[in-house]
């Protein structure tokens, strides 16, 4: 049967978000499209409940909270930090279970002290859980895409590559069909004859100008969208882009650093182990982590019961570190997920970058393990 | 019952259809004059023949309103979600041929495959401050082809109901995902096909409604196979 009202506990997490020092933000049901689409890409669109204004203006059933949240704090431009929470219905086609559910969370946006913010989001989604399936056996698993990005960087590949493997990352398939690639690359395909000349003598001034006459000649636009600057430019990266090899140490360093799974109290020392075993200088990205996991324990989490598993993200191009999810019952269903996405609100139309963590809730996965199914 | 069979109305499609199923033995006639949408086979008994748009055939097979259709490929992928589940292809059949492609302007010299024009969508944002569009009437053939198979995900597609091949160099949209039979005409809006670009290779089909009911009809074994060794 699907549940349509909200299930019977949401007026108790209603109170205990507004314990959260988080007040509760109203969003209305009909949103436009434009900026899920646009945040999430185009494969959203079969997922969510769109309409049309009578103007012609792209309108969707509110899909989720974070972006309609985000984009009204930056149109009060309001000053930060600020947290905000919510619990309502959001309307998405899934495979399984009823396409109107509930979700509550928290957004914490401009939070300076980072590590403080994300230990923050990642307890409160773990005490809400607990407070609410009293008694069940959590699973909690932790990712970072900054770690990742620093060993990337660290092995050395050209600025495209690292750009190619931290976008995949979290997309197990795509990752380890590059890795793949990076092990026995294509002959790099020859490039084109009218432009091979210039790129044997490395002349890229002639390139532009080459490119930018045959846009004039074939009349397409030179500034509408992709310029001769930025096609020349990424055309002569890509020379080094088709040839890269990567050594068969950096490739097992790159794959041991992805295996990694453990609990956080050994994840500061497996991370360190890491490193040493790969020669890899990620200093810094150890330094943030570590601050992460003493403000996780300052705040009374048991590190043993979290687990870091370095492959785990999202690939999407906003979130830019933390991403945790907390699951339970037989079928292991995600209750609750969070992450940060720091790139989000300047992608909205924000000004000045704004840092941003949160995490949001399923509340009628967590009212089926309630009911002990 | 009643068996339909749904064939093109107009065009090369309905004359390649109709002598496809001449040289399976299947005469089709039209009931009253021949500009009739009604027909019949000749020779078998309750078989029906609608003459619908190669579109409305896609849909009217997923809705299972017609038991057989004769359509591209494409449509019937574009048309029906999971479409392997609600219909099947039973026969190619050697007409219509004709590949959806993704097709960049021919002077984005650094695009040759997926690969790279995954690299352009992931930049494009920060670079131009919109996302990268794809001009196109295939919304489903496009989002799984990008999104499934290649991790695609940033991206907006422009809904394009004809001439796509002119949206990049009108402005409309930068690159298209387009129908092409020998590419001329891509080739004359100086566009170029990826090299791993071939979304889909289409043609004619005799495409069947799955149904239950026709696990025990022999006529619906007769005329696949009929068709089968007549393609």
């Amino acid at each position: 049967m699907i549940q349509l009202a909200a299930p019977d506990f949401s007026a108790g997490l209603a109170s205990a978000l507004e314990a959260l020092e988080a007040p509760r933000v109203d969003i209305p049901v009909i949103q436009p499209a434009e900026p899920f689409l646009d945040m999430a890409g185009e494969d959203l669109r079969r997922r969510i409940f769109l309409t049309e204004s009578e103007t012609g203006e792209s309108l969707c059933l509110r899909p989720e909270f974070t972006i309609p949240v985000c984009s009204a704090h930056i149109a009060q431009s309001v000053a930060t930090p600020r947290r905000y929470s919510y619990l309502g219905q959001v309307f998405r086609q899934r495979r399984e279970g009823g396409n109107e559910f509930y979700q509550a969370g928290v957004e914490d946006l401009g939070e300076p002290d980072e590590a403080r913010a994300d230990a923050r989001a990642l307890s409160e989604a773990r005490a809400l859980i607990a407070q609410f399936v009293p008694g069940a056996d959590l699973s909690i698993i932790l990712g970072d895409q900054s770690v990742f990005e620093a060993v990337v960087a660290g092995l050395g590949l050209p600025a495209g590559w690292q750009k190619r493997l931290v976008h995949a990352f979290g997309n197990a398939q795509a990752l380890e069909a590059m890795m793949a690639r990076l092990a026995s690359p294509d002959s790099a395909a020859r490039p084109d004859p009218s432009v091979a000349g210039f790129l044997a003598t490395e002349d890229v001034a002639g390139l532009e100008a080459h490119i930018e006459q045959v846009m004039q000649e074939t009349g397409y636009s030179t500034h509408a969208s992709r310029s001769p600057a930025e096609i020349a430019a990424r055309l002569i990266g890509k020379q080094s882009l088709d040839s890269t090899r990567l050594s068969a140490a950096s490739l097992d360093a790159l794959k041991a650093f992805l295996a990694l799974d453990v609990p956080l109290d050994r994840a500061a020392s497996a991370l360190a182990g890491f490193a040493r075993d790969a020669g890899l200088d990620i200093s810094g990205a150890q330094q943030a982590f570590k601050a992460r996991l003493d403000a996780l324990s300052e705040r009374g989490e048991d590190l043993g019961a979290i687990h870091w598993r370095a492959a785990f993200g999202r690939p999407l191009d906003y979130y830019t570190g933390l991403v945790f999810e907390v699951s339970a019952g037989s079928n292991n269903l995600v209750l609750a997920g969070g992450g940060r996405y720091d790139r989000m609100m300047t992608l909205l139309g924000a000004r000045e970058p704004i840092p941003a963590v949160g995490f949001s809730l399923w509340l009628d996965r967590i009212e089926t393990v309630r009911a002990g199914k | 019952m009643t068996l339909t069979v749904a064939l093109p109305s107009k065009g090369r499609m309905k004359d390649d259809a109709i002598a496809t199923l001449a040289r399976a033995g299947l005469t089709v006639s039209a009931i009253g004059n021949d500009r009739s949408y009604r027909g019949r086979i000749d020779g078998i008994d309750d078989v029906e023949v609608a003459f619908l748009s190669a579109s409305e055939i896609a849909r009217e097979l997923g809705a299972g309103a017609v038991d057989f259709g004769v359509t591209g490929e494409d449509l019937v992928r574009e048309s029906l979600a999971r479409a392997d589940e609600r219909v099947e292809i039973t026969a190619r059949l050697g007409f219509g041929n004709a590949d959806v492609v993704v097709a960049v302007p021919d002077i984005w010299k650094d695009v040759d495959s997926m690969a790279d024009l995954g690299d352009v969508a992931a930049d494009f944002r920060s670079r131009h401050g919109r996302r990268l569009t794809i001009a196109t009437k295939y919304w489903r053939l496009t989002q799984n082809f990008f999104s499934t198979r290649h991790g695609i995900q940033l991206y907006r597609i422009v809904e394009s109901l004809g001439a796509t091949e002119g949206a990049p160099a009108s402005g409309a949209a930068d690159i298209i995902v387009d129908i092409t039979s020998t590419g001329s005409t891509l080739t004359a809006n100086h566009l170029r096909v990826l090299s791993d670009g071939v979304i889909l290779r289409s043609e004619a089909c005799l495409v069947r409604a799955r149904k239950t009911a026709h696990d025990n009809d022999s006529r619906v074994a007769a005329l696949i196979e009929a068709v089968r060794s007549a393609s």
